[in-house]
């Protein structure tokens, strides 16, 4: 007789409030990814020989993980890094022995987005890691310098630029072997050479 | 309230724990051999110079990608140690005026390529594991140093961070080990880390 009966607008408003700690975390999460999503499709194809990148390593002159465009010109293949100052790297096509390609997925968002993913209760951040991932393709260079020592760097392309860049190269006179004309896709089983 | 302040605290703590382990521990043995001058080591002894090989990826498909990027960690690493005095690439035709030249041949011996987003998603699996053979060898030949040498990514990072770990461990293994004197080079020294 005493129970007091909680109208249905009320029972849903105190709902809202206790959720909304929860609501806050998911929407600054939501918000985090699409950042970078968004920054991720603004990777666009410029002309036939230029292309923004990421330099992973090994391009001399050029900072590892920075962000640029990778361009064909006068004979040469260029990486101008897009941050402060500007930093311009070129090699002679001449001397590329050699182009790769391959293909990986990555997990987007970066460190805000990995700890924001493992501190979400739950394990709510597995969940998200399932579909915050990105299709990357890879650009693998070899290419000597002027004593003749041996180069290798690696670019970050997106998603079916690398094959374009690379045929690029080829019709300015890039060296490439014919092994490997698509991108190698990773698959993840272990591998022991018999050599032991 | 309560609650709010328990996902908060149990949040930082997280994140705590995970720059803890994103950040490689850097070993404070590196600060002395910096401060060598070039051409002598810790001890005032003359130094060798290195002439890093491209990475043998034996009967495996290792992606080219992942053999440069050992190639390329290895000439940094080695750089760092401030252990040799000078770090020479494949084919550079300035090894051939360098006397006291040993040459780093890295085979691999086995290679789990793995996945960022398994990782992220179970967190016991998808880990990207390289083992190597290294060896340090006179030009001769001669083997002066061989060691077995893991390089993994088992949680955050990218695959390609295996490489870097393993070029670390190399450098790392290379550093601890003595290396003979310039006059006569000692029998190898084998071993696994």
């Amino acid at each position: 007789m005493n129970r007091k009966t909680i109208p249905p607008y009320r029972a849903l408003d105190s709902y809202l409030l206790k959720g909304l700690p929860a609501l806050t975390f998911w929407t600054l999460l939501i918000l985090c990814s699409d950042g970078a999503l968004a920054q991720a499709a603004s990777v666009t194809l410029d002309t036939s020989s230029s292309v923004h990148a990421t330099h992973l390593l090994g391009f001399q002159g050029a900072k590892n993980n920075a962000k640029g465009t990778l361009s064909i010109q006068d004979n040469a293949l260029q990486f101008q890094d897009g941050g402060k100052p500007a930093v311009q790297v070129r090699v002679k096509i001449a001397s590329v022995q050699d182009v790769f390609l391959g293909e990986q997925s990555k997990q987007v968002g970066g460190l805000p987005m990995t700890l924001g993913k493992t501190a979400a209760p739950y394990g709510g951040g597995r969940v998200v890691s399932i579909f915050a991932h990105k299709n990357y393709d890879t650009l693998t260079l070899e290419y000597v310098d002027a004593d003749g020592g041996f180069h290798g760097a690696i670019f970050q392309l997106d998603k079916g630029q690398a094959e374009v860049f690379r045929n690029e190269l080829v019709t300015s006179g890039a060296h490439v072997t014919a092994s490997e004309n698509k991108p190698a896709k990773r698959t993840t089983t272990e591998v022991v050479s018999g050599s032991n | 309230m309560e609650a709010t302040k328990r996902v908060s605290m149990f949040a930082l703590a997280t994140a705590i724990v995970a720059i803890a382990l994103a950040s490689p521990i850097q070993p404070a043995a590196q600060t002395v051999a910096a401060k060598s001058s070039a051409g002598e080591n810790s001890f005032g002894a003359p130094q060798w110079s290195v002439q890093v090989g491209k990475v043998d990826p034996g009967d495996l498909a290792v992606a080219s990608s992942f053999q440069i990027a050992i190639y390329e960690s290895l000439l940094d690493e080695l750089s760092k140690t401030k252990q040799f005095k000078q770090v020479l690439r494949d084919g550079d035709r300035n090894a051939g005026s360098v006397s006291d030249l040993l040459i780093l041949k890295t085979t691999v011996q086995q290679y789990t390529p793995g996945s960022e987003t398994r990782r992220a998603v179970t967190t016991v699996s998808g880990a990207t594991k390289l083992t190597v053979r290294s060896q340090l060898c006179t030009r001769e030949g001669a083997v002066v140093l061989e060691r077995t040498i893991n390089g993994n990514v088992r949680f955050m990072g990218s695959n390609l961070r295996a490489t870097h770990n393993l070029a670390h461990n190399v450098a790392k293994a290379i550093k601890q080990s003595s290396l003979p004197d310039l006059a006569h080079a000692a029998p190898a020294q084998n071993g696994q880390i």
